[in-house]
């Protein structure tokens, strides 16, 4: 229309230059827009940082991010599918096989958390992995579930070693796990699109299976060393691995350290102590960051304001109170034997923590527990953790190699079984035994308390198809040795001895 | 006037472009200088005391041997196999202070980019431990027990291997820090290429201390002369080894340098200042890039290491023993020792030590040595233009920290010293810091010293124990007292 109005002498001429340059224009117009239409879709799909998140802060301790997700997280659909893909390296079926929980109407088990990041949805670990578990009072009993107590059926060594199995198995492919993916998505009435199916998962398994390999490569030393079974980790040896030392050159005394999963509740008192079984660091803060490399945090990729939040709860979060009948008869006679035996290295009470060689580390001559831990923490290791966080306002520059262990305030001692920094001593009223009476052989994972001896339940091999872990004291690094003598109650009455436990329920 | 407006229009249009250019390229030249030369002054906490500023304290190596930081940083990770052991730069022995992020004698300093390069605390801060429950204690200007060697092979063995490249050096370095895009292009199109291309560059110098009929220098040793003859002088590599223990650096005051007396081993220079310049100008690696601010720092470091005093022995001292080990040294050591002949050469045949270290030097050397650092502009006294037939009877202050013993370390404590050579270990480890305070050395042998230690096998090219057979013949008893006595120095 507005052609014809235009009309004028030189408009037989200008058509054709017009028409030419409207293509020419259309066609660099259109594929521009679409290509901008294009560039936004994949901006929203794969731009974007969006962890889940949660108002409560205890469910924020159990299900929220610490920012693993990003550097080292696993395809959220991935991890829910490997079980199934590769069910022959899990102890038994499912992520409960390995001591995981699941709480009712949850997917993920606690202390694994989710985010949506370059378009897909990632899950990894967080605190509440290693440091939340659940007590029954019988067999029959539902499980109850704690938080920030040591994570005592948790088995991380198996957890590591399924993912590391199951990421060299050829059964790591798309034949195999894109179906179960999608045959799982349908049961929810979803499915993977195209690109999800085509390119997104493709990529991402292929991506996995690289970084799964290169970890099973870094944690290619564990399997030289002894089982640590439920509950326990080789905190500083994995430390090592952050640095990528050539752990195959690891010195014999370093190795097989496993040490216990410790309670993390009410920090707020503990500031200033020294922290770790042997003592080797001073401030809450870097203790934390620390452990939180190993919920797959890397400097950049922490999730800052996350791990404050975490570390603020923590603060004031108190110890559970113990569940069943106390004897206060008793435990008012035992009142004066802590206070004589006890109470100068652990603490005046359940929540006074005054004391002259609390938080203090006892050196390893007089304190004479299992030294594998300790010796495991080199110096060498203390210097290149100073390295860590370089850059930032928060660098570490308080790790220090010690000579010893660090007495611990006890409060909430009857959830921290089994005892000793290696969980070598089944319950408490085991540990009022020289090491000579302690159990030699017991089994950990186990979540039935046993409220008379004051721990978990240690003489139970199996239930219900599920197998526990066997603990022997003469394994290295597993000495149950230590912690024993006169000043350390081992030569009470048993009726002094029956008290003191009582006493230590209240804490 | 239609025509002087339009003149006067284009003028102006000519005048705006200029303004832009103008503006543009000071930007340029302002992004340049910030990012690659701007320098900023080390952080307070490295002035805090003099000790602190020798350990941690820039001396301008950054200049040109500055290693970009974040390289320097993720080395250690990507190429752990390049190191002696378990344990980053730590299994290189380098005194390492808990809290620090770099060992004693490497500095981090902003010229543009953060670098890490070296100082004299490299070489010359020793550690010692009481006991083997215990942290080690540092003490600067002792010598250093780090193995020198393997630092310049891992340096150089990294940036031969071909996953020195960007893509993986990138990959590392985001994994533990966030640089913002500029950094990261800075450092992926400039900084690492020009890294590896700047390390490999030294490889042909460095040549020598991978030859296999040669041994290695091992913890606490560098082959000093050679250094400076591949690059101060760059001659051809030749045959000569010449292997020498760290020197401690403490009390340079006690030197007269007006009274004949000379320093380095074989007398070899003429003034600790000569000394002083000569060492950074190694570190350094080039010319140095603000001459004034250069022989600043050689004045602070000559005033600090001129009153540093030596350290004290840290076990007990038997004083009544030590005295009558005072009538033995005078009978025995003084003569050398505690004399006018002490810091001045002795001719070799008076000593018949190991003479591998005579031979890997010579006058034209000194002559050529000397002439480079005049063309710096550096007035010094310099090096001894002389064909040097013996070594420095040396002073013996702080003696119980200079273990291993003779200038080649090759005698492992003061009470091996007093056995003839024959008697003397023949295979010892070297680096271990646990303290012996009855040899009076560091412990030697045993698991944990062939652990931490590097090996010295005394018939090695250059190692021999032989020569220095004084007090030999003493009684077990007139020994003990003399290592009393030597305690206290």
């Amino acid at each position: 229309m507005a052609r014809h109005r235009n009309g004028s002498s030189d408009f037989e001429t200008s058509r054709p230059a017009r028409r030419w340059l409207r293509v020419l224009l259309a066609l660099l117009i259109a594929p521009t827009v679409l290509l901008l239409i294009f560039a936004l879709y994949l901006m929203q799909r794969f731009g974007g940082d969006e962890p889940v998140v949660y108002a409560d802060a205890e469910e924020h301790f159990k299900y929220g991010s610490t920012g693993g997700e990003h550097e080292s997280g696993f395809p959220y659909w991935i991890f829910q599918v490997m079980p199934k893909v590769c069910a022959e390296h899990l102890p038994g079926p499912g992520y409960q096989s390995v001591g995981m929980i699941f709480e009712e109407g949850k997917d993920l088990p606690v202390g694994m958390s989710m985010r949506r990041y370059q378009g897909i949805d990632r899950t990894f670990l967080n605190c509440a992995v290693c440091h939340t578990s659940t007590v029954r009072d019988t067999p029959q009993s539902k499980p109850k579930l704690y938080t920030a107590m040591p994570a005592n059926t948790f088995n991380i060594m198996a957890f590591q070693r399924f993912f590391f199995a199951c990421g060299k198995d050829p059964k790591f492919s798309k034949e195999y796990v894109i179906p179960e993916v999608r045959a799982l998505l349908k049961q929810r009435g979803e499915d993977l699109d195209l690109i999800d199916r085509y390119v997104v998962y493709p990529v991402a398994l292929w991506l996995m299976r690289e970084r799964l390999l290169m970890l099973a490569g870094r944690f290619a030393w564990t399997d030289k060393q002894h089982d640590w079974g439920p509950g326990r980790v080789d905190t500083f040896n994995a430390a090592k691995v952050l640095f990528n030392f050539p752990l195959d050159k690891l010195p014999e005394h370093e190795q097989n350290a496993a040490s216990d999963f410790p309670s993390i509740w009410y920090q707020g008192p503990r500031k200033g102590m020294q922290l770790h079984w042997d003592g080797n660091n001073t401030l809450v803060e870097e203790r934390n960051k620390s452990a939180a490399f190993g919920t797959g945090t890397t400097p950049p990729t922490l999730d800052v304001a996350a791990i404050a939040r975490i570390e603020n709860w923590l603060v004031t979060k108190e110890a559970p109170k113990y569940p069943y009948a106390i004897d206060q008869d008793k435990a008012q006679r035992g009142a004066p034997l802590y206070k004589e035996y006890c109470a100068a290295c652990h603490g005046a009470g359940a929540r006074d923590f005054s004391g002259e060689y609390v938080g203090k580390v006892t050196p390893i001559e007089e304190i004479r527990t299992d030294r594998h831990r300790l010796d495991s923490y080199s110096l060498d290791l203390a210097v290149n953790q100073s390295t860590l966080y370089a850059g930032y306002p928060w660098r570490f520059t308080h790790f220090r190699k010690t000579f010893g262990y660090a007495n611990m305030p006890l409060d909430g001692v009857w959830l921290r079984a089994p005892y000793l920094h290696n969980g070598s001593v089944p319950t408490l009223r085991d540990l009022l035994e020289p090491a000579s009476k302690r159990p030699a052989i017991f089994y950990r994972g186990y979540d039935v308390y046993d409220s008379a001896k004051v721990g978990f339940v240690t003489d139970v091999a199996e239930e219900g198809g599920r197998k526990y872990f066997k603990y022997d004291v003469k394994v290295p690094g597993n000495g149950n040795a230590g912690h024993e003598g006169k000043r350390f109650g081992t030569d009470l009455s048993a009726d002094d001895k029956e008290a003191l436990v009582e006493y230590l329920k209240t804490f | 006037m239609d025509n002087a407006q339009r003149v006067a229009q284009r003028r102006r249009k000519i005048f705006a472009w200029i303004g832009v250019i103008v503006v543009l390229v000071a930007f340029g030249a302002w992004f340049g200088w910030y990012k690659f030369f701007r320098e900023e002054p080390q952080p307070d906490w490295v002035f805090a005391s003099p000790d602190m500023r020798f350990k941690y304290g820039s001396i301008g190596a950054e200049n040109d041997a500055g290693v970009p930081y974040w390289i320097f940083y993720v080395m250690p990770r990507m190429f752990p196999e390049k190191l002696p052991g378990s344990g980053g730069l730590a299994s290189l022995g380098a005194a390492w202070e808990q809290g620090q992020e770099l060992p004693v004698g490497f500095t981090k300093k902003t010229i543009g980019f953060p670098r890490v390069a070296n100082n004299c605390a490299v070489c010359h801060t020793v550690s010692y431990r009481t006991k083997a429950n215990e942290n080690p204690t540092f003490v600067t200007a002792g010598p250093g027990h780090t193995n020198v060697e393997g630092y310049f092979r891992y340096v150089i063995d990294c940036a031969k291997d071909p996953r020195f490249n960007a893509d993986n050096l990138m990959r590392e370095i985001n994994l533990v820090t966030d640089l913002s895009f500029v950094d990261r292009m800075i450092y992926r199109f400039l900084l690492i290429p020009i890294t590896k291309k700047r390390l490999l560059e030294r490889e042909q110098q460095f040549k020598w201390i991978y030859r296999p009929d040669f041994p290695d220098w091992g913890r606490g040793r560098d082959d000093a002369m050679n250094l400076t003859k591949y690059f101060m002088i760059k001659v051809p590599m030749d045959d000569t080894f010449g292997p020498t223990d760290m020197p401690s650096i403490w009390n340079l005051g006690k030197y007269h340098p007006e009274k004949g007396q000379t320093l380095n081993w074989a007398g070899d220079s003429h003034d600790p200042r000569s000394v002083v310049i000569d060492s950074a100008l190694g570190l350094l690696g080039a010319a140095p890039h603000n001459k004034d601010d250069f022989l600043g720092q050689v004045q602070w470091l000559l005033d600090y290491l001129g009153s540093k005093p030596p350290p004290k022995f840290p076990f007990p001292v038997d004083e009544k023993k030590a005295t009558q080990g005072k009538a033995v040294f005078d009978q025995i050591c003084a003569a050398c020792h505690a004399s006018e002949k002490t810091g001045t050469r002795l001719p070799l045949s008076a000593v018949n030590t190991d003479r591998g270290r005579l031979d890997s030097w010579n006058k034209q050397a000194a002559i050529e040595a000397n002439k480079v650092v005049t063309a710096m502009g550096i007035e010094r006294k310099g090096l001894v233009e002389e064909t040097l037939g013996g070594y420095n009877a040396v002073y013996l202050d702080g003696i119980w920290l200079r273990a291993p013993y003779l200038h080649n370390g090759s005698v492992p404590t003061l009470r091996d010293m007093l056995k003839p050579a024959a008697d003397r270990p023949k295979v010892f480890w070297r680096g271990y810091d646990l303290y012996d305070p009855v040899d009076v050395g560091f412990v030697s042998q045993g698991p944990e010293a062939q652990r931490i230690g590097t090996r010295l096998d005394v018939t090695t090219k250059s190692g021999s124990n032989e020569g220095h057979e004084f007090g030999i013949d003493l009684s077990t008893k007139e020994k003990d007292a003399l290592l009393e006595y030597l305690k206290t120095l």
